[in-house]
């Protein structure tokens, strides 16, 4: 058995320490500081900051981009998570790499790509013109830029879980004659549920605190294409610090609905198996 | 012939896992595919369940060329190696599976499904999932849902090979007993030949992806034709040189020379050995407890033999010089096997 030595505590509560001093420094005394802040002037006029016309307009905004970059991120991840576990074909190397490519691109970066391929300066643009179809300093090119930066989230967690199993239950539905949808939704969709909102958690807490990729090509349209970090800037930046504050605690708290969704999530996931 | 296979042919790139491979089999009879792993019987298996499709040849089910109809309207049961019971459903809906998907009406689901746990005698157990139960009792709910749709032909895949020793014993007196009460045309796939032996009414042996032989088990190990066969059954003692043993006719050609344990006899120097006059001086190298009997490895001529004794005889150690007579050996010609029988066997025995 190993036994603790006197150094060996002192190394397992030296890193017990530092990790809790972390913590305390870099997450919960900033988050202190934003409810703080936010309260600072009263729960009155916190909440005239928060039901504010461009507040709100801001929170539906942010949460239609969340929204539709699940929707859509969902039939992309259950498309590529399947095609990549139980095909093979050729490219399927170069496809699984570039799934990762939003993560490792920064954020700015993926904004500047959309502005490039739909403002002005674009080839497509005259075509959009007269479709009129606006994407760039509009709704549509947040929830591209959204949808963009969280586009692997869903298909990571998926593709794990269905390359541990192998295809011998569809299979064995098969044979016995269920189509691709019963197989799908009797067969492998209960075995990928857990991952599956696992996934689409993480997606939905990307979407909404997407700042750079949004920033770029939203133009900051106060009241039509501001999200909310959009929106904290913007405040900050006119130094009404209480609203910006009574704005953040907004995300905080979506935040820590998020965190609780996860951890019910992954602790009756766990459970399952 | 209810199954009919006429010259199947099969790669996968460049491994050939079936070379031509035709066979038939009867109604109601229970096969054995027989081979080493990498063989082409599980290939065999799974292109006659539509879960592969041959490159050329014809597989005929009830008198009609199946090859285009699509697995799923073959009326197959099919029983997974490791099972693949739908692990988010219970037993119960686990066998019922195959009835919803047919659109059976709810109450004849709920008999049929009762009738099926009543046979496989998991009474009790329904609600219970595949992570529940047992590794033989796993193999029983397999069956029965590969069973519930009542198909005309059941395909087994190895299905006493994640069982342990004792209840894979178990488990296949019982497979064969249920397998002939119902009638149904069945083929497993298996690598071990005591499995085959036991269980199979007729088996057919692969290698390389060709069929070497077919046969009732009785036959196939006693007439091996092929050298293959020859060599598979048994635990063969393989020599080039059989002449210098005596009293065995010579051969042309002769590849090399095959000894299964049950052609040796080894005496003891004391004992009476009833053909003195052929037996050999051997030295015995190890002595082994098997469970049935004692493994007697012994050192004849240059060559090692294994022969079997049993416990009512007087014990033999190692070192010992033992007298050790050969009754019949298998040699092989080319891809050819015969059995030479030792001659001193017919001739009059003089006892002085």
């Amino acid at each position: 058995m190993y036994k603790e030595t006197t150094s060996s505590k002192i190394v397992k509560w030296s890193l017990i320490g530092i990790s809790i001093a972390f913590v305390v420094l870099m997450l919960l005394l900033p988050l202190i500081t934003v409810i703080a802040e936010a309260f600072k002037q009263g729960f009155d006029i916190y909440a005239k900051a928060v039901s504010d016309n461009y507040t709100t307009k801001a929170i539906w905004l942010t949460l239609e981009a969340t929204l539709l970059a699940v929707i859509i991120n969902t039939v992309f991840g259950l498309s590529a998570a399947w095609s990549l576990t139980k095909f093979q074909f050729k490219g399927k190397k170069i496809l699984t790499t570039l799934i990762d490519l939003p993560v490792t691109v920064s954020p700015i970066i993926a904004g500047l790509i959309f502005l490039l391929t739909f403002g002005r300066q674009s080839p497509i643009y005259p075509l959009l013109q007269d479709w009129d179809i606006k994407i760039v300093f509009a709704v549509p090119g947040i929830v591209l830029a959204t949808i963009f930066v969280t586009f692997p989230f869903i298909s990571r967690e998926l593709i794990p879980v269905l390359e541990a199993r192998g295809n011998d239950e569809e299979e064995a539905a098969a044979l016995m004659g269920a189509k691709g949808w019963t197989i799908f939704r009797k067969i492998t969709f209960p075995h990928i549920k857990w991952a599956f909102l696992y996934g689409v958690v993480l997606c939905a807490a990307r979407a909404m605190g997407e700042f750079g990729a949004v920033s770029v090509i939203s133009g900051h349209l106060r009241g039509k294409t501001n999200t909310l970090p959009l929106h904290v800037e913007i405040l900050f930046n006119e130094f009404q610090y209480v609203p910006a504050f009574a704005v953040s605690s907004i995300l905080v708290m979506l935040a820590i609905v998020i965190l609780i969704a996860r951890s019910v999530i992954e602790y009756r996931g766990r459970k399952k198996i | 012939m209810y199954v009919e296979l006429k010259n199947i042919n099969k790669h996968f790139g460049n491994f050939k896992a079936s070379d031509n491979v035709s066979f038939g089999i009867e109604k109601g009879k229970l096969i054995g595919l027989l081979g080493p792993s990498g063989s082409g019987k599980t290939t065999i298996l799974r292109m006659i369940a539509g879960l592969e499709n041959p490159d050329s040849g014809e597989i005929i089910i009830d008198g009609k060329v199946i090859n285009n109809v699509p697995a799923s309207k073959r009326g197959i049961g099919f029983v997974f190696q490791s099972y693949a019971l739908f692990r988010y459903m219970t037993v119960f809906e686990n066998i019922a599976f195959g009835l919803r998907v047919l659109k059976k009406s709810e109450n004849e689901i709920k008999e049929r499904v009762a009738e099926l746990v009543k046979l496989i005698g998991l009474e009790g157990l329904e609600n219970r999932y595949p992570s529940q139960l047992s590794g033989g009792q796993r193999q029983r709910v397999a069956f029965a849902r590969a069973l519930a749709p009542n198909p005309q032909l059941l395909l087994l895949d190895e299905p006493f090979a994640a069982i342990d020793a004792k209840v894979r014993q178990e488990l296949r007196h019982w497979l064969k007993e249920m397998i002939a009460k119902l009638g149904v045309t069945s083929i497993f796939v298996t690598h071990d030949q005591d499995e085959a032996i036991e269980v199979a009414d007729e088996i057919i042996i692969t290698n390389k992806g060709r069929i070497d032989q077919i046969g009732k088990p009785l036959d196939v190990y006693s007439k091996p034709k092929t050298a293959f066969v020859a060599s598979f059954f048994g635990q063969p003692s393989i020599f080039k040189d059989y002449n210098k043993f005596h009293s065995f006719d010579t051969i042309p050609n002769v590849d090399q020379a095959i000894v299964r344990p049950e052609f040796v006899k080894v005496t003891k120097k004391n004992e009476v050995q009833k053909f003195k006059n052929s037996a050999e001086e051997g030295v015995v190298t190890d002595v082994a407890f098997r469970g049935s009997g004692i493994e007697i490895t012994v050192l004849v001529n240059g060559e090692t033999l294994t022969a079997r004794r049993s416990f009512d005889e007087p014990s033999i150690s190692v070192g010992e010089k033992v007298d050790v007579f050969i009754y019949r050996l298998f040699v092989t010609v080319g891809n050819y096997a015969f059995l030479l029988e030792n001659k001193s066997i017919r001739e009059p025995i003089v006892v002085i």
